[in-house]
């Protein structure tokens, strides 16, 4: 099933970029990628998606810089984000608070739960996210 | 008294003699009888009054002049033994006695209060030497904020000179206004048992360089003889820059560790269940999982041995496991390992040996892993469409096997060169550029320098890339 826009998905690590796209797009989402937060920005900018799924350490631009930097512009600024961290990591509620991070899932993350995720925030805010059969 | 006497006895003798005289202006006829009277009388006067009064008088200067003497010794402080006062009649011997007994009872407290005060001053310049062997800097002020004591350290992180800084007020010695002001402050709130604590930034030198140090303060309050009063206070300045430093690395090796590991992790975590949930669409992509999922277990496991095997260096409890090493056939394998992280960059990696064989007695798997860790660092930091090439060759300056790692990469800043292989060192400005741990490179100098007492080194310029060299010994020495 067809979606309006796609979801992007940012982490340096190319297997975890090729694993979540793979879950995302056997559910039925157009999904595209990013190796680092610079790159997202820039696809981001371009073509707005209608989530963005970041890890949080990436080089060059953390994934918080990236989400404070999009909640910064217009344009972007209500773009809906899930982070992805390692367990234990301390965020400042004031660095959250200048974002529109969602959820945060900790890593080792399952698949299912990112899809889990996804559907239930595309769905809360009214946008298409129904699984392809 | 003994004088009263002798002076009763010369009047005695003086009464004879006058009598005497007395019968010599009468008439003839008695004159023979008063004649005998008159040399009886000076008989008796000369044999018996004037010996016994010089007796008792030269009595009496014995006493006197024993007295004396005894005074000059007690004076002196030297009376030693039981006195003697013999000769010297009852009172006199009674009076002397006493004296003696007086000047032995203050003797004794005078020799008491002499060892008293050498204790004193031994108890003193033990805690000087203490106060001057410590590398934390004392200050030590009385109840009007003068300095009473001040060590070295002090002088020197404050800038004073210490023995011309002794009575002096806190606040023209003590030219920082936080610190004199808080001593002051700590003395007038009067309250014994009061301790502040705080930390303090303060311009310092170490190792010839000039930088800022933050300083652990340490306030307290020195109770007067009463225990009532506040009789000065003790400020003691720990510099814990380093220390600091330290936590600070550990904190952040904890956090990339944990992050280090869980990527892979969560890649094997998320394959595993993508096949379980038959996600992937066919025998391709399955294989391709299984790959995957190998190559990121293998990642965890190198990056728990570089951990152990740091500490097991450390600890002084590896062994190694020495055989013939090939150390081309080494290099070959750590290639074929990281082509596709190299690939994923676009970073050409090359092997280039001579026509020989160059072996050395080594632990293979240790040389696996020093060559590992090089060349993954090269690539790390080596921007993409770059160049690693790896290179062995037999040196003959240090009889081994010398192996380079050359790149094209960022290349390393002079003043991080020193530290490079320090534990959990990590040059700031590139913890953006790559995740690590700040464990690798201590590993390889580990594995090199401490186990097989070979060496390392690094010639590197920014911009241009690294070139990290190592040389393993032929024969290991045992």
């Amino acid at each position: 099933m067809a979606k309006e826009g796609y979801i992007l998905v940012v982490d340096d690590e190319t297997h975890i970029v090729h694993v979540v796209s793979l879950k995302l797009r056997n559910a039925g989402y157009e999904v595209r990628t990013a190796g680092d937060g610079e790159e997202a920005y820039e696809i981001v900018n371009q073509d707005p998606p209608m989530l963005i799924i970041t890890d949080l350490q990436m080089p060059y631009m953390t994934g918080l810089e990236l989400c404070t930097k999009l909640r910064d512009r217009e344009e972007t600024a209500e773009i809906p984000a899930l982070l992805l961290t390692a367990r234990g990591y301390a965020l400042e509620s004031s660095d959250l608070a200048r974002t529109n991070i969602k959820e945060m899932i900790n890593k080792p993350f399952s698949p299912r739960q990112i899809l889990e995720h996804v559907q239930a925030l595309l769905g809360d805010s009214g946008e298409q996210g129904s699984k392809a059969a | 008294m003994l004088v009263g006497l002798g002076g009763v006895l010369a009047a005695l003798g003086a009464v004879g003699a006058s009598y005497g005289l007395e019968r010599v202006i009468e008439p003839d006829g008695e004159m023979a009888m008063l004649s005998v009277r008159v040399v009886v009388g000076a008989l008796v006067v000369c044999g018996v009054f004037v010996p016994a009064t010089l007796m008792i008088d030269r009595g009496v200067m014995r006493a006197v002049g024993r007295l004396r003497e005894l005074a000059e010794l007690g004076e002196r402080g030297s009376i030693t033994g039981p006195l003697s006062m013999r000769w010297c009649g009852d009172e006199l011997s009674a009076a002397a006695l006493a004296w003696a007994d007086r000047c032995e009872h203050l003797d004794a407290r005078l020799k008491e209060a002499e060892v008293r005060e050498r204790v004193v001053e031994s108890e003193r310049h033990e805690y000087e030497a203490v106060l001057h062997s410590l590398k934390d800097a004392v200050i030590v002020t009385d109840a009007f904020n003068d300095i009473a004591m001040v060590n070295e350290p002090a002088g020197r992180l404050l800038g004073f000179d210490v023995p011309g800084a002794l009575h002096r007020p806190v606040r023209d010695v003590v030219r920082d206004d936080l610190l004199a002001r808080q001593i002051s402050e700590t003395s007038k709130a009067g309250v014994v048992s009061k301790q502040k604590r705080f930390e303090h930034n303060l311009s310092a030198i170490e190792d010839g360089e000039e930088g800022i140090h933050t300083f652990d303060v340490t306030l307290a309050c020195l109770p007067d003889e009463h225990k009532k009063v506040v009789g000065g206070v003790v400020t003691i300045l720990r510099d814990v820059t380093r220390e600091k430093e330290i936590s600070q690395m550990k904190s952040d090796f904890v956090s990339q560790a944990s992050h280090e590991l869980r990527t892979p992790l969560s890649s094997i975590n998320a394959y595993v269940e993508m096949l379980i949930d038959g996600e992937a669409e066919d025998e391709k992509s399955r294989d391709e999982f299984y790959q995957i999922i190998k190559s990121e277990a293998d990642r965890v496991g190198r990056m728990i041995d570089n951990m152990l095997n740091i500490s097991r260096i450390e600890a002084g409890i590896i062994s190694a496991d020495y055989e013939e090493v090939d150390f081309v056939a080494v290099v070959r394998d750590v290639i074929e390992t990281m082509k596709p992280h190299a690939k994923l960059k676009e970073i050409m990696l090359i092997e280039k040996s001579g026509p020989l064989v160059y072996t050395a007695e080594a632990d293979r798997d240790m040389i696996h892993q020093v060559v590992m860790n090089l060349v993954s660092n090269a690539i790390k930091y080596t921007p993409d469409t770059g160049r690693v090439t790896v290179s062995v060759e037999n040196d003959d300056a240090s009889r081994g096997v010398l192996v380079t790692v050359a790149d094209t990469g960022l290349g390393i800043p002079p003043e991080a060169i020193g530290r490079l292989f320090e534990k959990f060192f990590r040059i700031d400005n590139y913890k953006r550029v790559a995740k690590g741990t700040g464990l690798g490179l201590n590993l390889v100098k580990q594995i090199v320098e401490s186990v097989h007492r070979g060496s390392v080194s690094v010639t590197s310029e920014v911009g241009m890339g690294s070139r990290f060299i190592f040389t393993i010994p032929y024969e290991r020495d045992i």
